[in-house]
């Protein structure tokens, strides 16, 4: 599904530069689950954000391919990788209400993905259905007209106060109450075809009452459903990979579970691919195949999840291994590491 | 077994105000809360968020006034100079003594730590509160020296320390006044597990070295069971389950509790997994009786879900069923757990 090769991310600072990633080789076949753990500074969500081409400025890709079903997109243009991003591939984040945009329902935040990657899906949907695609067709007048009428209602209003003759101004109030109650009822309508893929999107996450969601605000839901929502959004362009950056960090050991259930369900559903990235050992164990340990830019060790923890074979893994409590009261080994240097 | 706190009956609860200002309903925060900490041992408090250990520990220091219940203090705390016991009567002079011995280690060491700071400042800064002004340099350098850092540390600002390095500071700070009681809330949390194992290995031979009392918060149950002796688990507002450490691990009575055990992801792939269905309730208590009462019925989600996970071998509960009120009863000795009695 995904190769990476020899791949080398470098970072530029002030202080020199910064081997983010120093040759890593990944290869995660179709329809398994693949962990791939470290400590903080270890690469690994850089890894990811370099196989999409996400990097900030000051980073950069210097050497390695990157093959996503059998195609290079290490030059692919920008076109491709929108596309991809989104489409193809699926991303969650560590903190689903960072994620997440504010100022958007969650109806609109997955609709604009749906828009982008199941245009054609849509259209169809729409033809047999026999209801607009978007909901503005039916409803919604062109934003520049609402806000002439907005604009002109509060300028007479303020005219009528300041002469004095505020009984004048009233039905111009009258009409932006009358503009504000049809917002109001459209949000509670579900009425075109990006509504119902919306609600469908919803209802695979198991999210309860997916119409009521949809029309919610993200701060209105609790931790594991902003999650669920996430993870919607990731699916909503029939993703073939989901690529997960601590997907729990965020949430109770109770929600947790949850979430890792449906995460694990729903690759055996769609057989999808999935690359979670985490720093916990123990969410590793219980929900990947394969596991490859980070360290310091490099991938130190790449086994089944079994192999990794009966037997380990590298001394970083060992020491990760040991240095987490388990039960005993013996004071616990710390690995001896040294700190990322700056080159 | 001597004590050096006591939590009898403590209650907090946060009035929820609608727009005119009238309370409309109540979040019991601590709803009932009864605990005795143990000198010189480690007292465990584990919860998801929402369920009540800030405030908890927020109570002990005095920083919120509780709405009913008292925090009784030993003699070891108050030397028997205190008017009274109970920490809701002491006088301005007593409570400033008794903040002197406990100490507080917060979840994210740089938001404890001023930026604009240097270190020796950090550290320093309660002994000049508290008026011990002579050899501060060299009592502060004998504070890093216990962490584990150095004189030459003195003089640098927060952000030139690594995280590990960073909740060293604030732990040398927290000591700072010889304390008797650590709180620690979420110590290592925000650490990588190679750091956290420093930390706790630290933790452990400074309570050798003082004779410190911990009271450990944590929503991480290996570190909790790796830490304390004692352990008491939290689910909204009340303590559901208190026993040893050894005795709750092996031999969890609560649902919650062995749902809990069960969700912390381990290396054995072969344990029973019980999950728990369903969102945390909301904690807000109505006081128009028609809405009062939080539902034990099942909830829309808790169906989907046990829908999903129906025919998979996999054990449940939903948290609807946890919503019930059931008094604490004695399991065995020093075990207490809130379930029905057969």
């Amino acid at each position: 599904m995904l190769e990476i090769e020899n791949l080398k991310t470098n970072f530029n600072t002030y202080d020199g530069v910064v081997k983010a990633l120093d040759g890593v080789n990944l290869k995660i076949e179709d329809g398994e689950i693949f962990g791939l753990v470290g400590e903080t500074g270890s690469g690994k969500s850089v890894t990811c954000y370099s196989a999409l081409k996400l990097l900030p400025k000051a980073g950069e890709v210097v050497d390695g391919t990157i093959m996503l079903n059998g195609e290079d997109i290490t030059n692919a243009s920008d076109e491709r990788l929108r596309e991809i991003r989104g489409g193809e591939i699926g991303i969650i984040f560590q903190d689903p209400l960072s994620a997440l945009n504010p100022v958007m329902t969650v109806n609109d935040q997955i609709g604009e993905i749906l828009v982008l990657h199941q245009n054609a899906e849509l259209q169809k949907l729409a033809l047999e259905k026999e209801i607009p695609t978007l909901k503005s067709e039916k409803w919604k007048a062109s934003p520049g007209v609402e806000f002439t009428i907005m604009a002109f209602c509060i300028s007479f209003i303020s005219l009528f106060v300041m002469l004095g003759q505020w009984r004048f101004s009233l039905p111009f109030l009258f009409v932006i109450m009358l503009m504000f109650l049809r917002d109001y009822l459209q949000r509670y309508n579900p009425a075109s075809a990006l509504d119902l893929m919306v609600i469908d999107a919803l209802s695979r996450v198991k999210l309860p009452n997916p119409e009521q969601i949809a029309n919610s605000y993200p701060h209105e839901l609790s931790g594991g459903m902003q999650q669920r929502v996430m993870i919607a959004m990731a699916l909503a362009g029939k993703a073939k990979m989901l690529i997960a950056d601590e997907p729990t960090t965020a949430l109770d050991v109770t929600i947790q579970a949850q979430i890792l259930q449906l995460i694990k369900d729903i690759q055996k559903e769609e057989n999808m691919s999935v690359l979670l990235i985490t720093h916990d050992l123990g969410v590793v164990a219980e929900t990947c195949e394969k596991v490859a340990v980070m360290y310091k830019g490099k991938i130190v060790e790449q086994a089944t999840v079994e192999e990794i923890f009966s037997n380990p074979k590298n001394d970083y893994t060992k020491g990760l291994l040991e240095a987490i409590p388990k039960g005993s009261k013996e004071r616990l080994k710390v690995p001896n590491l040294e700190e990322t240097s700056v080159l | 077994m001597k004590e050096i706190l006591k939590l009898k009956n403590l209650k907090k609860h946060f009035p929820v105000k609608n727009s005119w200002g009238t309370d409309v309903a109540l979040v019991k925060a601590l709803d009932g809360v009864d605990l005795k900490i143990e000198s010189g041992k480690t007292f465990g408090i584990v919860g998801e968020s929402g369920c009540g250990k800030t405030t908890l520990m927020r109570t002990l220091l005095r920083l919120v006034e509780p709405t009913s219940g008292s925090v009784i203090l030993s003699e070891e705390i108050t030397g028997n100079n205190f008017s009274s016991n109970n920490l809701e009567d002491l006088t301005s002079e007593e409570l400033r003594y008794f903040r002197k011995q406990i100490g507080v280690v917060f979840q994210d060491p740089m938001g404890a730590l001023n930026p604009r700071m240097l270190i020796k400042d950090i550290v320093s800064e309660p002994l000049v509160i508290h008026g011990k002004t002579d050899n501060v340099r060299s009592r502060v350098i004998e504070l890093l020296e216990n962490v584990g850092l150095g004189e030459e540390h003195l003089y640098r600002y927060p952000h030139e320390f690594s995280g590990g390095q960073r909740q060293r500071i604030v732990i040398a700070r927290a000591l700072a006044l010889d304390p008797k009681i650590l709180v620690l809330d979420e110590p290592t949390s925000a650490l990588d597990v190679s750091v956290q194992a420093q930390i706790l290995n630290l933790l452990n031979d400074l309570q050798k070295k003082y004779d410190l009392t911990y009271i450990f918060i944590s929503h991480d149950l290996s570190v909790i069971e790796y830490m304390c002796d004692r352990l008491a688990v939290m689910y909204l507002g009340r303590v559901v389950e208190e026993a040893d450490t050894d005795e709750l691990f092996s031999n969890p009575q609560h649902p919650y509790t062995k749902a809990l055990l069960s969700a912390t992801p381990s290396f054995d792939k072969n344990k029973d997994k019980i999950m728990i269905l369903g969102d945390v309730p909301s904690p807000i208590n109505y006081l128009d009786e028609s809405k009062a009462k939080l539902a034990t019925e099942i909830t829309e989600q808790e169906k989907l879900e046990i829908s999903a996970i129906e025919g998979k071998g996999i054990d449940y509960i939903v948290r609807s069923s946890l919503n019930e009120v059931i008094p604490l009863v004695q399991i065995s000795d020093g075990h207490y757990a809130r379930v029905r009695q057969q």
